[in-house]
């Protein structure tokens, strides 16, 4: 298939996605299924009543701020669980473990141990980034060819200076997969967070939910679908950059 | 050697995570961490009296459904979107675009819907199975090896024998990757439902427990919740080397 038809699909796709959801909402109207014209008619008076943006940035921050420690915590334990054997065995079990557990289960006693406030959002979003990253970051560090590393022996690098120098740039396309995961569970995690709790942008959401109508819920569901697509681009815009051949790596582990 | 080692390295492991645990359990306020060995006791008592099981009972019920709907929805869909490369391209950013909404994000709009119960539960499981079943059964068939399709032409099977001797079966280990993390996103949506419509079964047992600043209790229905989870996908890895031996081993 040519590039040109495929774009000629995509386009297709949506439009006909955007008709059938403008003619279903006409017919069932805004209490129901607000169609997408007022969606898009009504997100100004949404933006202002609900101070969308200034919610969104607020909530940004926290998710920022969590997903990175995640991300740190992930790759430092990642690395170090790929390349000791003794790490892996003791810390597997409760990695796994940490894996199946269900964010939302948790947020009732992460209230309790760290309140309503910036702590308890950071928190959640920490504890679902970093098994994401982690995980793929493990697979990477226990994949480095035994070379680099006998390399790096033979010239008497430290500890530190191998991870920094050695195994960070190799594991780095896999740590690129690894936050792309880890972030769209992020995301999905701080809306878990904010819906409970009622604050942020997930708040925005709960309060526009109880309205009558559906045209602020729908406006704020299409603007954090826009953030995450517009994050997770701008993540593999930066990977095309900065290791170009990060590409074929990421087609293997999707 | 790994294998000996790992296996040695696994009580090991939970002992000193436990002792650790404990550590600080015993360190800190039992109001903020409660230490394994009051966790663990109190998983015993409310296994016991009947408590989780009985929760568990109802828990399972629109997970079921809703799994099953999603299963039952995502295989065809992915198997005929996948067999037509112009459809397949055309919805694939759809696809994309509705996948990066955070599912809880549609609980206000099932609440209007299917209501707070049992159906707007049915509705949250059924949303954050499908499309990660649908993805999975999408990629196996678009992946079939054309050297199969060939011979399969050539041989000049068609129409329904082709899906079922050919397409089928060639994209089973990906259809059953689906169903192994569908039924962990399933268990998970599970108490998240019962979190986010009237709190009921599991979920209000998380929800009295946190009013109640009790962390033992916390601890307990979240350990349960994830037992069970770590069963559900062992079972359908079982399933997997059940229905399709010769993938086994082949898994990446």
């Amino acid at each position: 298939m040519s590039r040109r038809r495929a774009w000629a699909l995509r386009l297709a796709g949506v439009v006909v996605f955007l008709l059938l959801w403008e003619v279903a909402g006409r017919m069932l109207g805004n209490a129901l299924f607000a169609p997408f014209s007022s969606v898009i008619g009504g997100f100004p008076a949404t933006v202002r009543d609900y101070k969308l943006f200034s919610a969104l940035a607020g909530s940004f921050q926290q998710l920022v701020l969590g997903y990175l420690l995640g991300c740190v915590a992930g790759i430092v334990l990642g690395t170090a669980m790929g390349r000791s054997a003794l790490l892996d065995g003791l810390l597997q079990p409760w990695v796994s473990m940490m894996f199946v557990t269900s964010i939302a289960s948790l947020v009732p006693l992460f209230i309790i141990m760290f309140g309503f406030g910036l702590a308890f959002r950071v928190a959640i979003v920490f504890m679902s980034a970093i098994w994401y990253v982690l995980l793929v970051t493990y697979h990477g560090a226990r994949g480095v060819t035994p070379d680099l590393l006998q390399t790096a022996r033979a010239f008497e690098a430290s500890r530190t200076q191998t991870f920094f120098k050695v195994l960070l740039p190799a594991l780095y396309p896999y740590i690129l997969v690894g936050m792309r995961i880890g972030l769209a569970h992020a995301i999905r995690a701080m809306v878990i967070a904010e819906m409970y709790v009622i604050v942020g942008f997930g708040g925005v959401i709960y309060n526009a939910g109880v309205e009558i109508s559906t045209v602020s819920l729908f406006g704020a569901l299409l603007t954090i679908m826009v953030v995450s697509v517009a994050l997770t681009e701008m993540l593999k815009w930066f990977g095309r950059r900065t290791a170009p051949w990060y590409e074929e790596r990421q087609q293997l582990s999707n | 050697m790994t294998l000996k080692r790992s296996l040695m390295l696994f009580p090991v492991s939970i002992v000193l995570g436990l002792l650790v645990w404990e550590a600080i359990g015993r360190a800190l306020p039992k109001a903020l961490l409660a230490p394994p060995s009051a966790v663990l006791g109190r998983l015993l008592t409310m296994t016991g009296d009947g408590a989780l099981p009985l929760a568990l009972l109802g828990s399972i019920q629109h997970m079921a459904v809703g799994y099953l709907l999603a299963v039952v929805a995502a295989i065809p869909v992915g198997i005929i979107v996948g067999r037509n490369a112009a459809v397949a391209t055309a919805v694939e950013p759809l696809l994309n675009a509705v996948y990066a909404i955070p599912p809880v994000a549609f609980v206000p709009f099932f609440v209007i819907w299917f209501g707070l119960y049992f159906e707007g539960r049915v509705a949250l499981v059924f949303a954050m199975c499908f499309f990660e079943i649908l993805i999975n059964v999408l990629q196996g068939v678009r992946d079939i090896d054309r050297g199969l399709l060939d011979a399969a032409r050539a041989l000049e099977v068609r129409g329904l024998a082709l899906y079922r001797k050919v397409v089928i079966p060639a994209a089973s280990p990906f259809i059953f990757t689906g169903l192994r993390v569908g039924i962990g996103r399933a268990v998970n949506a599970m108490i998240t439902a019962e979190l986010f419509f009237a709190a009921v079964n599991l979920g209000q047992i998380l929800k009295n427990s946190g009013n109640a600043f009790d962390t033992t209790a916390l601890f307990a229905v979240i350990l349960f919740v994830s037992l069970f989870g770590l069963a559900c996908q062992e079972g359908m890895r079982l399933a997997e080397r059940l229905v399709i031996p010769w993938h086994h081993g082949r898994e990446a």
